[in-house]
């Protein structure tokens, strides 16, 4: 059955002399790794949450099949960078295979409008797996952009479906791969991989397009105004400068001086507590009195409460001093310098001799992530710390003052701020 | 074997493949819409998605080159000189859409409240960086081409 041959359904609609099988393989080639890197990252981020512990899953509660987590092995403390360098790299690939995603949409879309539209049933099914790829590309990558830019206009929750969204476009692009390996295979052998970038534009011939397939290679191409060299290097310095600007919010250094145009290459707060934070305590609607002098840590065990501690007395314990990177899910990091007590330490002072877990609770009255669950390697950490100043000045009210949690490799949304109870199982 | 390749387009491998691929698909996607309180809203950022690529995105920016492209090389076979100042709006326009399209709630400060109560920081510096940018990626494409301007129009 064809369509009546008019506007993109005609073939010579499609005139651009760059377009074909060698093209949509070199930019597939490049876009997969940073796609693997991506969803890898993603799962692992997901792992990191240890969604098994307490409240700590974001969605679908604790048990089995409510996504990828390695039951029985704990997401490691060391080393303390762990979680800035796979959520970093998590955003930083997801942003940089942007442009490349664009151009490989651009260098296959007069497949969208092939026709006739179905040559067999298998081709049918085929076409309909790419609604699944393409839609679930588009869904994961903008729900991620949007929602590191802390804008919500989803009207859904953005973690379930954006994991979720992922195993949607992962089935579809693992079919994808499997069934154009091959035309790969063969548009490489047919031009080679890269010569055709060698071609400047006097010599820039047109794809032949494969025999016996259709290809979005052009049947009556227009001259060429811009060489394959051109085009590709201009895709690759976008998705390279995309990737740089990104990765200043996460490495920081001089680098953050090139994060203008990313949500979070600022710093925030004053002197030595200017740096981002994920939460204001203006947002989380705690009473003022609950952090002035009346302040008590309260110390418990699931059954029985065990006694509370002042600021003052926690300042007058053994103080660590360490200096720890903070990463957040939006893929920003920061190292700073944290002092405060060990919580195995706080563990004694309750009287409990081998805590396995430690469930932090902030006095934020509402919010989903208000309380965390941390396994016992985690809380033996010589370095998870209740922290009460950090680079030598108290903790900023945003920062979490009076008390935050901080453990080395801890995703930043479990650093719990506002501390008020300790709950040592 | 035959007739299934016949009746089907493809060996049964490839069936087996599709529907393994649909399975795994449908089980994400009916996670997706059980964890939600608003599944319908699920579908029509996934269907939204693809209309707001092919069916915007795409044909606006095709159009706008297309146009660009006509004005530009106007009639006859273009001249090198012609075809390199194309480029050096293309390469500049490019970018800058690009940064848009991924910053855009950055440069039109949406979500701004939600952005004040997490970060403590304001969006409005964004537009101005973005306009910044833009300038700066057509002031040097603009440089570069006048530097290869006289190289060009010697060329045949």
């Amino acid at each position: 059955m064809r369509l009546p041959a008019v506007g993109p359904f005609r073939a010579d609609f499609w005139r651009s002399p760059l377009r074909g099988p060698w093209l949509a393989s070199v930019l597939s080639s490049a876009l997969l790794p940073l796609v693997a890197i991506c969803a890898v990252t993603g799962f692992v981020s997901h792992w990191a949450y240890e969604p098994r512990l307490g409240g700590n899953a974001v969605f679908g509660g604790p048990g089995p099949g409510n996504g990828f987590d390695l039951y029985g092995l704990d997401w490691p403390t060391s080393p303390a960078w762990l979680y800035a360098a796979t959520q970093g790299a998590h955003v930083i690939s997801g942003i940089a295979a942007i442009p490349i995603l664009l151009a490989k949409l651009w260098a296959v879309i007069p497949k969208l409008f092939e026709n006739p539209p179905f040559l067999s049933v298998a081709h049918a099914l085929e076409r309909l797996s790419l609604v699944l790829l393409v839609g679930g590309s588009l869904f994961v990558f903008a729900t991620g952009v949007i929602n590191i830019q802390a804008w919500y206009p989803f009207g859904f929750s953005f973690v379930p479906a954006h994991y979720y969204g992922a195993i949607v476009m992962l089935a579809a692009l693992v079919l994808h791969v499997g069934l154009k390996l091959p035309i790969m295979g063969a548009a490489f052998r047919q031009l080679g991989v890269t010569r055709p970038l060698r071609e400047d534009l006097r010599h820039a011939e047109p794809e032949p397009g494969l025999p016996g397939v259709v290809t979005s290679a052009p049947p009556s191409p227009a001259p060429p105004t811009l060489t394959r060299r051109g085009l590709l290097g201009a895709v690759g310095a976008a998705s390279a400068g995309l990737a740089v600007m990104t990765s200043g919010q996460v490495i920081g250094g001089p680098l953050a001086e090139l994060a203008v145009l990313t949500p979070r290459g600022r710093g925030r707060g004053d002197g030595r507590n200017d740096f981002p934070i994920n939460k204001t305590f203006a947002a989380v609607e705690i009473p003022r009195e609950k952090v002035g002098p009346d302040w008590r840590l309260l110390l418990h065990t699931p059954d029985e409460r065990r006694g509370e501690v002042t600021r003052e007395q926690l300042l007058g314990m053994e103080l660590v001093t360490a200096e720890l990177p903070i990463a957040c899910v939006e893929g920003w990091s920061t190292t700073q310098t944290w002092t405060g007590v060990r919580l195995a330490d706080l563990a004694r002072r309750a009287r409990v001799d081998h805590p396995t877990a430690v469930e932090v609770r902030s006095m934020q009255p509402r919010g989903s992530l208000r309380s965390v669950t941390l396994s016992q390697d985690q809380l033996e950490h010589p370095h998870a710390l209740l922290a009460l100043r950090v680079n030598g000045a108290d903790l900023s009210l945003d920062h979490g003052y009076p008390a935050r949690l901080i453990v080395p490799a801890l995703p930043g949304v479990h650093c719990t701020k506002w501390v008020g109870k300790l709950v040592f199982a | 074997m035959r007739i299934f390749r016949e009746k089907y387009g493809a060996g049964p491998v490839h069936l087996a493949a599709i529907l393994a691929s649909f399975a795994v698909a449908a089980y994400g996607l009916s996670r997706a819409l059980d964890l939600a309180s608003n599944p319908d809203r699920i579908l029509l950022w996934l269907g939204g998605s693809i209309v707001a690529h092919d069916l915007v995105l795409f044909p606006v920016y095709a159009v706008i080159g297309v146009i660009a492209a006509s004005v530009m090389l106007g009639r006859g076979r273009p001249s090198r000189l012609r075809i390199a100042a194309l480029n050096h709006l293309r390469f500049p326009a490019l970018a800058s859409g690009l940064l848009l399209l991924i910053w855009y709630p950055l440069v039109a400060a949406q979500g701004e409240r939600s952005f004040m109560r997490v970060s403590g920081l304001s969006k409005d510096v964004y537009l101005e960086r973005w306009l910044i940018i833009t300038a700066v990626l057509f002031a040097v494409s603009a440089l570069l081409f006048a530097v290869r301007a006289p190289w060009l129009a010697r060329e045949r």
